[in-house]
């Protein structure tokens, strides 16, 4: 660092305050946004910064200037966050930038109009990225990581400053995402429900008076909770929102919402073409897919196998489990097209043994019993029509359309 | 100027996905160390600096402090005296029968929600081997008394709850602890198998919900003392066993749900215990079970489960019988009804509790003609009884 003369560092320290109060006075929330926003690193930032480690007494200079010492409850903590973060301490970062957040929210809660919004967006993607990295910091020392929890607690608070009448509610939406980011982070999803009845049941909002972008991630997050908890009908619907509403030059998001939007078109019935897994390289899936196509047993628990742990965490790993009954439904329906080509008459009398024999040529062990048995779930669920005659060991067919395509539903339960 | 901490590397240490040992209730109870604590353990010394472990919800005002117990009995002095005034002695409990007299021998330390560590002295927490003797004398009496069993479980349930409230308070977080909640963990998994016997009594099915509950709460801690241990050291010997427990759990239709589906859990786990035995036993048993091919799931049930994974299952497994009847009902031939016995065999049941399995669920079974019982298919009348069902273990042939 070259060297700061007290001057200059003193120049640089009052230059930022005078920005925030002259924000403020002209309300101007894109200027405010920038000085709030600590991670990004800004050259702007980092120059009072580094002034701040020459110049100590940054607390009295707040306090002697009148302007200043209005929102000494924002800037003092604010100009400490500043230094530790530009010396790496995240830690106190994090500790001092909830301070002046707490600060600035009471500020925000008395100026009537919404003119800040766009700055307390930036304080809640803000505490949660600090408090991201402050975690970070700690757990790597061996200490209690509580950070995030604490940027948890403190959204909530800004989700109660916005939620109400009056032209704030339209921010709630987005620290709603931001939250559902640190609960999906810290394991706790459970607690995003209480997010989603304040937004969806207790009629505050309306979903329609929301940004667009803050509606697709709100419906990427919601349409995977619904992927979780395996109701597919909603979860297609959510996050086929988010995919036609996400703008076109997002490509990531794109592919993040079609990772959990597949597997959910595989249990209606939908498959995805060649084309789409290569173009958004979400690759793990191909084989998943050619299985359901080809009734290929063997090749989806491989590819089970294969990606287990990308599934596993990333949650889908139970839902492409329960492709297997649509893999056999689409065994058996070859059989039985085969067993029409050779001889029609008889073509809806399935023997058992015949799919043991399938199966058997597939690599995968079965018997009579198995088979037996997995013809009776197919029945029951609907995925075929017919009935069994254990005593002769044959399946009998509908003759009419015994193999049932999902056509958008799920498989009934 | 150095922006990043020095990041040690650590043997099987997952940074990003450690789980994070804090509650899932939204004020966050801290511990903060007062000072180096003396105890008799022989576990390492630097675990006291570990990430705290945070359990019950239920211990309701924060804890700002660790406490060290000095109380030398199973339940302390003034309290064993309180309730001799009052005459809240259990049964097992009672001097020479007596209501209102009892001995340091007999009295255990009662569950109580209310305390902060504030009100609380030292005499009053039982240091750790007081504790392990306490768990080690109820144990036993789970074995030995002739008390109706639900008494006793009673009573063990709430006197190892309070055990595990002095170990949280006292931040007692190493092997020691490890082995007692897997003593624990045990004791509601047997209790969750013979409580589930008695299935015709009406308050049984709170019984059962709460101890599941009790049970999933205890695995919830023992997971953190887990992730606490494998920081220095590698899987617990038992630990990939106590994992499948969990996941087990799930095979029950009316488990008390811990907040997230298991998918949402599976995501949290390292890789070592998601490729042990015995949670790949668990989740295929789960797989089975979820596509309804009660053939393998029996014979896999029968192949692989240890004496507790099956103790935990048995009380799933008629409604997972249930299941395979209502299927066979379904999509049998009319006219040709079908054979106990080989069902029987299918299920890992007798024929005759089988019989009444059937009966339970509303459907009628017949003779044929060569004097087998067979179940006639396309019954209509098929319900799962609100009250439940009996409990049938496995029968292997």
């Amino acid at each position: 660092m070259a060297y700061l003369s007290m001057g200059e560092a003193h120049r640089r320290i009052t230059d930022y305050l005078s920005r925030f109060c002259d924000a403020v006075s002209s309300q101007d929330a894109a200027t405010l946004s920038a000085l709030l926003a600590i991670s990004s690193n800004f050259a702007s930032l980092q120059a009072p910064a580094d002034a701040l480690n020459v110049f100590q007494d940054s607390n009295q200079l707040v306090n002697q200037v009148e302007r200043y010492a209005q929102f000494a409850e924002i800037l003092s903590p604010l100009l400490r966050c500043l230094q530790s973060y530009r010396l790496g301490r995240y830690s106190d970062a994090y500790v001092a930038f909830e301070k002046a957040a707490n600060a600035f929210l009471q500020e925000f809660r008395n100026w009537e109009t919404a003119w800040a919004m766009e700055a307390v967006y930036i304080l809640a993607l803000e505490i949660r990225l600090l408090a991201e990295k402050a975690d970070r910091e700690l757990s790597s020392s061996g200490k209690n990581t509580e950070k995030l929890q604490g940027a948890g607690s403190f959204l909530m608070k800004i989700f109660g400053a916005l939620a109400g009448k009056g032209p704030k509610r339209v921010g709630a939406l987005y620290v709603a995402c931001q939250l559902f980011k640190v609960y999906f982070k810290l394991g706790t999803v459970h607690l995003c429900r209480s997010v989603i009845r304040s937004i969806e049941t207790a009629r505050l909002f309306d979903l329609d008076e929301f940004p667009v972008k803050d509606k697709v991630t709100y419906m990427y997050y919601t349409g995977r909770l619904e992927v979780y908890n395996e109701n597919f009908t909603v979860a297609d619907q959510k996050l086929t929102y988010a995919l036609m509403h996400c703008s076109p030059n997002k490509e990531a998001n794109k592919r993040m919402i079609l990772k959990y939007l597949i597997p959910v078109k595989l249990s209606i019935g939908i498959l995805p073409k060649q084309w789409l897994l290569e173009k958004y390289n979400l690759m793990e899936y191909n084989e998943v897919v050619k299985a359901l196509k080809t009734g290929d047993l063997r090749l989806l628990r491989q590819a089970l196998r294969e990606h287990e742990d990308r599934f596993l965490r990333s949650g889908v790993y139970l839902v492409l489990e329960k492709l297997e009954l649509q893999v056999y439904q689409r065994l058996m329906k070859k059989i039985y097209v085969l067993q029409k080509q050779k001889d029609p008459s008889k073509a809806h009398q399935l023997k058992i043994e015949t799919a043991v024999k399938a199966l058997n040529w597939l690599g995968m062990d079965m018997d009579m019993d198995e088979a037996e048995c997995i013809m009776a779930i197919l029945i029951f669920k609907n995925l075929t029509k017919g009935y069994i005659s254990h005593k002769n060991k044959v399946v009998v067919l509908s003759k009419q359309d015994p193999f049932p395509k999902l056509n958008g539903k799920p498989v009934s339960s | 100027m150095d922006r990043e901490t020095n990041r040690p590397k650590k043997l099987g240490f997952r940074p990003s996905k450690a789980p994070n040992p804090s509650p899932s209730s939204s004020s966050p109870v801290r511990l903060r160390p007062r000072e180096e604590a003396k105890r008799d353990s022989t576990s390492s010394i630097h675990e006291r600096r570990n990430p705290v472990l945070d359990e019950d919800e239920e211990t309701g005002s924060p804890i700002f402090s660790y406490l060290v117990g000095t109380c030398p009995d199973m339940c302390p002095a003034k309290e064993r005296q309180q309730r001799e005034r009052l005459r809240d002695l259990s049964v097992f409990e009672r001097l020479h029968g007596d209501p209102s007299r009892t001995s340091p021998k007999l009295a255990v330390k009662k569950f109580c929600r209310t305390m902060s560590n504030a009100e609380l002295q030292e005499v009053e927490i039982r240091p750790l081997p007081v504790l392990r003797s306490t768990l080690k004398y109820l144990m036993n009496l789970v074995d030995t008394s002739d008390q109706p069993f639900e008494v006793v479980h009673d009573f063990v349930f709430d006197r190892t709850r309070s055990i595990r409230q002095d170990l949280t308070r006292q931040n007692i977080l190493d092997d020691e602890a490890i082995c007692m909640y897997e003593e624990m963990v045990k004791f509601h998994i047997e209790s969750h198998k013979k409580l589930a016997m008695c299935y015709t009594k009406t308050d049984l099915a709170s019984l059962c919900y709460l101890n599941t509950e009790q049970l999933m709460k205890c695995l919830a801690t023992l997971f953190k003392l887990y992730d606490i241990h494998r920081r220095s050291s590698s899987l617990h010997k038992n630990e990939a066993e106590f994992y499948s427990f969990y996941v087990l759990l799930h095979l029950g239709g009316k488990i008390p749900q811990m907040g997230s589906s298991l998918s949402l859990w599976y995501r949290k786990l390292t890789l070592s215990i998601l490729q042990s035995n015995e949670m790949r036993f668990s989740m295929t048993l789960i797989r089975y079970s979820r596509l309804g091919n009660f053939k393998r799931f029996f014979t896999r049930l029968e192949a692989e489960a240890s004496d507790l994974q099956l103790c935990l299952v048995e009380p799933f497994l008629s409604e997972i019988r249930a299941r395979a009847i209502s299927y066979v009902n379904h999509s049998g031939y009319k006219l040709q009804p079908y054979p106990l016995k080989h069902l029987s065999d299918v299920l890992r049941i007798k024929e005759s509790e089988l019989e009444e399995l059937c009966h339970v669920c509303g459907l009628e079974t017949t003779m044929d003609e060569a004097g087998m019982k067979t179940l006639p298919v396309k019954q209509t009348s098929f319900s799962l009884p609100k009250l439940g069902l009996p409990v049938h273990s496995l029968s292997t042939f």
